[in-house]
């Protein structure tokens, strides 16, 4: 009867042991403090008005970001617990975690990383400012664009889900390859939290990027062909279009791997006549692909700092955007050399290599495009280009790594080495972190209307490229020595402890990196009043979405504008801009059918990895439900007359000079200039006390 | 160019439907006939038979799906088209990958590869028995469950084919029933319907072979040096 | 031949649709890799029988045939229902669609019939890769039906109580692609398995 209702459910997964319980704690108390600021300042209902049902892509786009930097320091605290680890491990001394436990971490790890960090950043990237650069209102679906990232939000709980009920995720490495992953050899829950999780995400990733399609291919502003999108559009149109080819692949395996674990099919077991390596050749054919969908959005991001900050053109825009299609193009034919040790032999082996291998070519067309830009540009060393340096650097270092590592001879000794590990974060930080993290400063003034405070920031890119340095250089030295990855204990005759214990501090150090950019948010709204960005455009930008006020409106543009070149609000600001005029916008309603149908989603999962049969049944029903009802409802939008669109403007020219008129805190800081590190802490000081003394907090809840 | 066309939903008239129902019927009864009257076979059904399925692809593409009324730009035939293509890509790339490692790496294909293919005659000063050239063929029938001949008699390094022409499939293993032993290298033949399977004789001696399913299924062979 | 569907929308609706019908394309396409998986896994394992029988043995040529035969003439008088969409003649939508919907589930029930033969005796999806491979191709073009049949009964309904109106025609389209999608796919589960099964 117990089964009946629960499934596989027991008292025993509840957590109990350190680490489960030390997870459920924290997400508990976060929980909590989030309950109790929005009910102290009673804020539920503009919660779900305002942005949960929100079908506005900026609102959506800024929900992405905070849900993926949050899962950015879940993965990081991954990092330094595996670091950590190694540094201590050596020799009689054994460190903190278990063997398996630390499987579980660096699985983790992976997985958050890519599906959960990466993709959220790069989705709420696109979100909000694709439709700006192509002068449209909104993406093609606007319901489409809730469902997607609230199945993503479901696949973030469930990756978390084993510290309340399980206590154990995958500890098969990110990517789960049978026949580790089959019920013989993982016969926990631990992979079906994994399976489920990339699941949901992974349809929430691919209904984004069809939506994504669409709107790109469809909704541009009148004149803009393709030719005279910006650079930014172009990466994220690639990758969207790799996105629909490729996670297709991912759904497929992840339902056979589901099959052989639920009901006993073969496809990759060892036995019944399946085929392990079978398993290893299809998710490659997505993995592989899956890293340039990360990161062609961020080579878009960089065409655009580069020419915005080398106050210059894009040289050669054809190139730029040609090299991006072929990288997008080539990535589909090179999956093999993540196995060339797998015995496929030698023409096999030699094909792929080259293939890879030609991956460099129009890769270094971008590369090539970047330095001709700044090639006699008035360089500005702002936050965003001091990224982009970064990023040439590690980036390129990432990539030689990776030529070497495409020669199959040399990949035999190298393969699952420290060496590929350095390889791939290289890329991974140097070029998708970075990106996102320039574009996330390049673009900070439009999403807040405040502009970034450029001391800390320097301070935090020099923290984070010294870190970087510490850490992954001593990595690709061990990978050389033949330390493997994925080691969580080494005889101490290897002489690698040093190397290890080197790469624990720059993780330390890229832990600095990542509290100074916290800081330097804070310290920007501390000095909103110096940094404000009144015009909506802070760095003379080139493209659409600078022509719109920081933070935009609803609806973005009061009239869609027309494009007559690339670059199309420079070549705007050289005619003079348009007088404002106005006219009726259709606008979406907000909806939750998006959270409704993802909580189904995420029920259903549960019910498979648990095995609660009648869960599964009720929520596939749910599902099914609540889309039919939200796709035959023919009442999904509604009018903004033009004169309605006049008074929004009027009033939020209003608000922005009321807000310059108000009094600012007083921090006792100096506003002529960026404010450093010792002024911070003696604001934020202050401030605590003020709170303290004066106990603002009542007053917070009044003016709610 | 812009990208506000006018809304071009592109739809056919009954005729196109007519004619395109007519030809999916002919490219379908027509390979059906082909491969059940076994008038194809091996690789020249496969061919047959993909080369009827993509011809009635392309008629339902046209004439159900109207795919060639799009207005330009042609998203939707692009997209379709990329889409074989990585079909292709992920067909015939696994097809191959999967080919070379089951032949590389399965341990049951490996020790035939290491004795046959690769022709490899000595290990260690230890002879293998591998042959360096082949003799000529010999062939056992097994038709209505009767092995004919019931034993042959040939030479070192000659083959020996079974061929199966019954109508169900026969596993033949060497040795006897109750305790099977591999012969060159081979553990069990699988011989479906129609089928046969070539060994090479590089192991001297009289031995006994056996269909697993039927074990009175039998007969035996003589290698002489 | 008056397009009166078409001719009602305004041009936001006009833009809508086209948009819809493009992203619902590229779905298709989605949905085709998934199949691509399947197939891929299927002509690898086919051979995997482990001794037991393979698809030469265990497939009805004469069934198959019976179920293509039927997809397909449901594909075509779908076709016919969406003609008779595109003029705003309701009670002929229905009748083809019905039409298109008894088709379907015919060939819905000979398909389960012949998995239901399987199982009894003694080859399931457990019993072999091969098996695996066949249940997971064929049984995911199943349930592709099985949700077409779905979508084809609640939109038929709403088309009973609501009249053609424009988001009908098109939840109409869309289905008509679906459908003509799904009987592609079938062409080649055709010759893949069941013919490619003698060679």
């Amino acid at each position: 009867m117990k089964e009946l209702i629960l499934g596989k459910l027991s008292m025993h997964a509840l957590p109990h042991e350190w680490f489960t319980i030390a997870g459920s704690v924290s997400f508990l108390l976060l929980a909590l403090t989030i309950v109790v600021v929005l009910t102290w300042t009673k804020r539920w209902k503009w919660l779900w008005k305002e942005w949960l049902t929100s079908v506005d892509p900026k609102k959506i786009g800024i929900m992405y970001f905070i849900a993926g930097g949050f899962m950015l320091l879940r993965g990081g605290l991954d990092a330094i617990m595996l670091w950590l680890q190694q540094a201590l491990s050596a020799g009689e001394a054994h460190g903190y975690l278990t063997a398996d436990h630390f499987q579980q971490i660096f699985t983790a790890h992976g997985n958050i990383m890519v599906f959960f960090v990466a993709m959220a950043l790069i989705f709420g990237l696109i979100n909000y400012f694709v439709p700006l650069q192509i002068g449209a209102r909104d993406l093609a679906s606007p319901f489409l664009n809730t469902l997607g990232f609230w199945l993503y939000i479901g696949g973030v709980i469930m990756v978390n889900m084993f510290f309340f009920l399980g206590g154990e995720y995958a500890a098969t490495g990110w990517l789960a390859i049978a026949p580790l992953s089959e019920l013989q050899f993982s016969p926990g829950m631990g992979v079906d939290y994994w399976i489920w999780s990339l699941q949901i995400a992974g349809i929430g990733t691919t209904l984004g990027a069809i939506n994504f399609i669409m709107t790109i291919l469809k909704m541009r502003a009148p004149g803009m062909s393709l030719w005279r999108m910006p650079p930014f559009t172009w990466g994220s149109l690639c990758s969207m279009i790799m996105v629909v080819t490729v996670f297709p692949l991912l759904t497929a395996t992840l339902f056979l791997l589901f099959f052989d674990r639920y009901f006993g099919t073969h496809f990759f077991t060892t036995m019944g006549g399946g085929d392990p390596m079978m398993y290893t050749n299809l998710i490659w054919m997505w993995g592989h692909p899956e890293v340039y969908i990360l990161v062609l959005p961020a080579f878009g991001v960089f065409s655009e700092v580069v020419a915005t900050f080398s106050r210059k053109r894009l040289a050669s825009y054809t190139s730029n955007v040609l090299g991006m299609i072929g990288v997008a193009t080539f990535s589909l034919s090179v999956w093999l050399h993540h196995f060339f040790t797998m015995g496929a032999s030698a023409d096999v082996n030699a094909f792929f290599g080259v293939m890879t291998m030609v991956i460099a070519i129009p890769t270094s067309v971008l590369v090539f495009s970047w330095i001709a830009t700044m090639y006699k540009g008035r360089i500005q060393f702002k936050t965003p280009m001091l990224w982009f340096l970064g990023f040439i650097g590690i980036f390129a270092v990432g990539g030689m790594a990776g030529v070497v590592l495409a020669v199959p001879p040399a990949d035999f000794q190298l393969h699952n080495s420290l060496f590929l590990v350095a390889h791939f974060h290289s890329n991974v930080i140097g070029g998708v972190l970075f990106g996102i993290f320039a574009a996330l400063s390049y673009w900070f003034p439009k999403i807040t209307g405040v502009r970034l405070n450029e001391r800390i920031g320097r301070y935090a890119f020099v923290a984070w490229v010294v870190g970087f340095c510490l850490s992954f250089i001593p990595m690709y030295i061990l990978g050389f020595m033949g330390a493997t990855r994925r080691l969580d204990h080494y005889d101490s005759a290897t002489g690698w402890q040093p190397l290890y214990v080197l790469m624990f501090i720059g993780g330390l150090v890229i832990a600095i990196g990542v509290a100074l950019q916290i800081i330097q948010i804070i310290a920007s709204f501390m000095q909103r009043r110096r940094l404000r960005d009144t015009t909506g455009d802070p760095w003379d930008g080139r493209s659409l979405e600078w022509a719109t006020a920081s933070p935009p409106q609803a609806y973005n543009f009061t009239t869609i504008p027309q494009v007559e070149q690339r670059d199309a609000f420079w070549h705007m600001k050289q005619q003079g801009l348009p007088k404002p005029a106005y006219e009726n916008i259709i606008v979406p309603k907000n909806t939750g059918a998006g959270i409704y149908i993802s909580a189904f989603a995420f029920l259903a999962s549960f019910g498979f990895v648990w095995e609660i049969t009648w869960l599964i049944v009720a929520s596939i029903i749910g599902v099914l439900a609540v889309f039919v009802v939200r796709t035959f409802n023919d009442d999904v939008e509604y009018k903004l007359t033009a004169e309605q669109v006049r008074k929004l403007e009027a009033e939020r020219k209003q608000k922005d000079e009321a807000e310059q008129q108000r009094k600012a805190p007083a921090l006792g800081i100096d506003n002529s200039e960026d404010m450093g590190l010792r002024d911070f802490t003696k604001a934020a000081a202050t401030f605590g006390l003020d709170v303290i003394r004066n106990k603002r907090w009542r007053t917070w809840q009044k003016q709610n | 160019m812009s990208s506000n066309p006018k809304h071009h939903t592109e739809h056919g008239t009954t005729a196109s439907y007519i004619v395109g129902f007519i030809l999916s019927l002919l490219f379908t009864i027509i390979p059906y006939l082909l491969v059940t009257k076994h008038k194809v076979s091996g690789t020249s059904l496969l061919a047959t038979v993909l080369g009827f399925a993509l011809l009635q692809m392309i008629i339902q593409l046209v004439f159900f799906l109207h795919l060639g009324r799009e207005k330009k730009p042609y998203w939707q035939s692009s997209f379709l088209v990329a889409t074989v293509g990585l079909i292709l890509v992920v067909v015939v790339g696994s097809l191959w990958i999967m080919h070379h490692l089951h032949y590389n790496m399965v341990p049951t294909e490996a020790s035939k590869k290491l004795v046959n293919d690769e022709a490899i005659y000595q290990i260690g000063g230890e002879q293998t028995g591998a042959c360096q050239t082949m003799g000529p063929n010999h062939q056992i029938t097994i038709k209505d469950g009767q092995i004919s001949p019931t034993h042959i008699a040939a030479q070192k390094c000659d083959t020996l084919s079974f061929v199966n022409q019954d109508d169900e499939a026969h596993h033949i293993m060497f040795g006897s029933f109750e305790e099977p032993q591999p012969y060159a290298g081979e553990d069990m033949l699988s011989l479906r319907k129609g089928r046969a399977k070539t060994i090479t004789l590089s192991e001297q001696g009289t031995h006994t072979f056996h269909d697993h399913m039927h074990p009175e299924t039998s007969g035996g062979f003589t290698v002489l040096p | 031949m008056a397009d009166m569907a078409e001719a009602k929308l305004t041009e936001h609706e006009a833009h809508y649709n086209d948009r819809v019908q493009f992203g619902f394309w590229i779905y298709l396409m989605t949905d085709l890799l998934m199949f691509t998986v399947l197939f891929a896994v299927y002509a690898v394992l086919r051979d995997n029988t482990l001794g037991g029988p393979g698809g030469d043995e265990l497939f009805s040529q004469p069934l198959a045939l019976t179920e293509t035969l039927i997809l397909l003439t449901s594909s075509f008088t779908a076709g016919l229902g969406m003609i008779a969409a595109r003029r705003g003649l309701k009670n002929q939508v229905l009748v083809w669609f019905g039409i298109t919907f008894m088709l379907g589930l015919a060939f819905l029930s000979f398909e389960l019939k012949e998995f239901a033969e399987f199982i009894h005796e003694g080859h399931t999806m457990n019993t072999n890769a091969f098996l695996s491979s066949f249940f997971a191709l064929v049984g995911t073009h199943g349930l592709h039906i099985t949700s077409g049949l779905l979508w084809m009964a609640i939109t038929l309904i709403f088309v009973m109580r609501r009249g053609l109106n424009g988001p009908l025609v098109r939840k109409l389209t869309l289905l008509s692609l679906f459908w003509h999608f799904l009987d592609i796919v079938w062409i080649f589960i055709f010759s893949v398995v069941y013919l490619m099964a003698l060679a």
